[in-house]
């Protein structure tokens, strides 16, 4: 579907984006390729028969649309997992690196590929800002004794609904040569994101923590999550800590030990000093991928 | 410097040990103080020990027990078992009793400190809160309480994802394909026959040549035999190389003598150490044992007198049942109370599948304390209540003196095991007969009529 455009004002513009975004929640029709950088190592390893495994599951543990791809077919009927598929890392270990192959392979070519078109930057810092979610997300889990793998896919997720927004929005333009700035997409993308999020996680099927972090990692509501993953709340941190990382302008380090999401997990200082001291290993992980 | 009046009582940890301290004390009329650096009161016990291992096996053997009743099943579990409905009970049931015990607490007046305590003196304790706050506290009687926490060895990466400990293997959201245990003690053995029973193919690696040394072989026998029809397995007399994630499916562990085993996670259950490393226990006067440990009298008194230590952080037998204890008594002490007799028989509860519990002596320490014993055996299939039941194992053994009259010790492996051992506890302590058992009434059917048909082995082979 396209939007007709007939130079109507900024307003005007915003206002019939919007009503597109609704309605396509709406009716559920969201969709997200893959990056062309994923998407072509994708297709490198998984068509390589001498391919390093480990090299596929970190892969796959990198992106967000490849991710809960690989997750939605694992629970298709087609596949007839034992119990459902809860984790990347099952997900993993049941399929084994035959089927994972081919199913990374299915998934990327019937994904089609992500246009970062004009906002190169802005997808990258949407893509790094996720697996550095998911990365602290781990770490936070290891501390607390919580199940590792579910905080991993929850930060990884969480913001899932922020390609898909600007998926749809790029989608929507008749005019490719005149795409909105992200000054003012960024606003719309923000606003949008949770529910679109939750829509594609709830169409996907995803793990029932999944959803629930996805919908209720933000500061304000994370103590509404019942999940005794504690996805939720885990992820609000490791989204803080992961924008503090990649955001020169974002919170300092002072302002972050003070937030009540620390206390609420009943972190030490000491706990904080261990966290903080990931944040380079956590970035240069983040940065490695889609090179 | 604080200067505002000291408590009577200080505890420290708010575990079963702490948590006893601290009510004996306010129920004795004293001013308590209770520090705990969890949110939540209750300690390992509640949110990583006891109660969650008791709640998913409970689980595990309902569900087992349901799908008996279905028809659907013969032995194993079917593949569809959905691990996140065990770890939902698991969480409500945790939640409920920390709920309670927090209630508690908070009913018997005692005052609660949310932060890590740190020794400022013998008398003086400081507690840093969450915010690096701190504020001191002075107490005349103090109670270290701490526990313990899973011991890390230094050769296994124990990354709470693939390899995880007694505190992480809680947080699993499916069931592994397989599971390789490390360790041969209680802990090890719970979750091994938990695991397998949920049809998890679990294999035990120890350097003991059979699981828990400390009990009675022929209990530990049938549990190895139940283990083994679970698709369990023990591996015993081995020393672990190394233990490895391989970065895509598997962990594989390289015994010293160059077997390779590979499983989709690892329990490492290779014993527990106490919490002492934020307490700077110097700054009262104590020094920790080479183990590790706060050492005490049978007081639970520490070398500074008006300092008590009690539960794991004390060392074995490391039971929940016995810290509570322990607190009662030391509370008692400190303030002059009269804590009754100490308790002589300690029984032994675990919770494997099937249960074992054991106390008193067994026939090698009854040989050597009296010369010579004599040994009544109840195999549950032979107890109308067994059969009912439908157990194909279950043993109670009791152990006599030479001439087979006096009780000295009771072992019981078979579902019920941990309830049933009370009879015989109660048998020590009141130096029964082993006739007793014959003359009197037992409900019938029940497994209890397994004593009375013990007791009858017994007596048959007493010399004429
Ligand atoms: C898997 C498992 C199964 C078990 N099953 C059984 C069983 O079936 N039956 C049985 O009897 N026992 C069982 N146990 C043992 C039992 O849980 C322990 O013996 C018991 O919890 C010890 O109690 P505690 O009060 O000494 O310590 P904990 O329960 O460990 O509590 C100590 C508390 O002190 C707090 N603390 C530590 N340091 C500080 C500090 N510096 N400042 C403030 N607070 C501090 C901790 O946060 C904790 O809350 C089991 C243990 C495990 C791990």
């Amino acid at each position: 579907m396209t939007i007709a455009s007939t130079a109507p004002t900024e307003q005007e513009e915003n206002a019939v984006l919007r009503a597109h975004i609704t309605t396509q929640l709406e009716q559920g029709t969201l969709d997200l390729p893959l990056l062309p950088v994923v998407a072509n190592q994708v297709l490198q390893v998984s068509g390589d028969p001498n391919a390093d495994a480990t090299k596929l599951a970190a892969l796959i543990q990198q992106d967000q649309a490849l991710a809960g791809q690989i997750l939605r077919i694992a629970n298709s009927p087609a596949y007839l997992p034992r119990s459902p598929i809860v984790s990347l890392q099952q997900a993993i270990a049941w399929l084994g690196m035959n089927m994972l192959a081919g199913l990374a392979f299915s998934v990327s070519v019937q994904s089609g590929i992500f246009s970062t078109k004009g906002y190169e930057k802005e997808v990258r810092h949407l893509w790094s800002h996720a697996l550095a979610t998911g990365l602290f997300g781990k770490e936070i889990a290891r501390r607390m004794r919580h199940n590792v793998e579910n905080a991993f896919l929850c930060g990884l997720l969480h913001t899932i609904g922020k390609p898909v927004i600007l998926h749809l929005v790029l989608t929507s333009q008749t005019n490719q040569e005149n795409l909105p700035t992200w000054t003012d997409l960024e606003p719309v993308i923000q606003e949008y994101h949770i529910p679109a999020g939750s829509k594609l996680a709830e169409v996907w099927k995803l793990p029932d923590p999944v959803q629930e972090a996805i919908r209720l990692y933000p500061d304000q509501v994370y103590l509404q999550a019942t999940s005794p993953t504690k996805g939720a709340i885990i992820t609000c941190l490791a989204d803080h800590l992961a924008s503090h990382v990649f955001d020169s302008s974002y919170l300092d380090e002072e302002t972050l030990r003070a937030l009540p999401v620390i206390q609420d997990l009943n972190f030490y200082p000491d706990d904080m000093d261990a966290l903080f001291e990931l944040r380079e290993g956590i970035q240069q992980s983040v940065e490695a991928f889609l090179v | 410097m604080n200067t505002s009046s000291p408590y009577d009582l200080i505890v420290i940890g708010s575990g079963p040990a702490g948590q006893k301290s601290a009510i004996q004390g306010a129920k004795s009329g004293k001013r308590v103080a209770l520090i705990e650096q969890n949110r939540e009161v209750g300690g390992a016990c509640v949110y990583q020990g006891t109660i969650p291992s008791k709640t998913l096996r409970e689980s595990a053997l309902q569900m087992v027990q349901f799908l008996q009743a279905t028809d659907v099943f013969e032995f194993r579990m079917r593949d569809d078992v959905k691990i996140s409905t065990l770890m939902t009970r698991l969480d409500k049931v945790v939640r409920a009793h920390g709920a309670f015990m927090t209630e508690q607490v908070a009913r018997n007046g005692i005052e609660r400190y949310h932060g890590r305590a740190q020794f400022v003196s013998d008398r003086e304790v400081q507690v840093k809160g969450l915010d690096g706050v701190t504020r001191s506290i002075r107490g005349n009687h103090i109670v270290i309480a701490t526990g313990s926490r899973p011991r890390v060895p230094a050769h296994i990466p124990i990354d709470h994802e693939h390899i995880l400990d007694s505190d992480s293997i809680l947080s699993l959201i499916y069931l592994p394909k397989s599971l390789t245990v490390l360790g041969g003690g209680v802990i090890a053995c719970e979750y091994a026959s938990i695991f397998a029973l949920l049809g998890v193919q679990v294999t035990m690696i120890d350097t003991a040549d059979r699981p828990l040394k400390f009990l009675d072989q022929e209990l530990t026998d049938q549990f190895c035999g139940a283990f083994e029809k679970t698709g369990g397995h023990y591996h015993g007399q081995q020393q672990i190389q190394s233990a490895q994630w391989d970065g895509f499916s598997k962990v594989t562990t390289h015994l010293e003598n160059g077997e390779i085993f590979e499983s989709e996670k690892m329990l490492v259950a290779l014993g527990r150490v106490a919490n002492i490393e934020h307490l700077a226990i110097q700054a009262a006067g104590l020094e920790p044992t080479p183990r590790g440990l706060i050492s005490v009298n049978e007081q639970c008194q520490t070398t500074v007198p008006h300092i008590y230590a009690v539960g794991d952080v004390i060392g074995p037998p490391s039971l929940a049942s016995c810290s509570m204890e322990q607190g009662r008594r030391a509370v008692c002490h400190a303030l002059g109370l009269d804590s009754g007799d100490a308790p002589e028989h300690i029984p032994m509860g675990i919770y494997t599948i099937p249960e074992m519990s054991s106390v008193g002596l067994n026939e090698q320490e009854a040989i050597d304390k009296c010369g010579g014993a004599l040994v009544g055996r109840a195999r549950f299939h032979e107890i109308a209540r067994g059969q009912i039941s439908g157990m194909t194992n279950g043993l109670l053994k009791l152990v006599a003196d030479a001439e087979g009259e006096k009780l000295l010790g009771v072992h019981i492996v078979g579902e019920g095991a941990t309830e049933l051992i009370h009879i015989g506890q109660m048998g020590l302590l009141h130096h029964i007969d082993i006739d007793r058992f014959i003359e009197n009434i037992f409900n019938f059917p029940t497994l209890a009529e397994a004593y009375r048909v013990a007791a009858l082995d017994i007596a048959k082979q007493r010399k004429k």
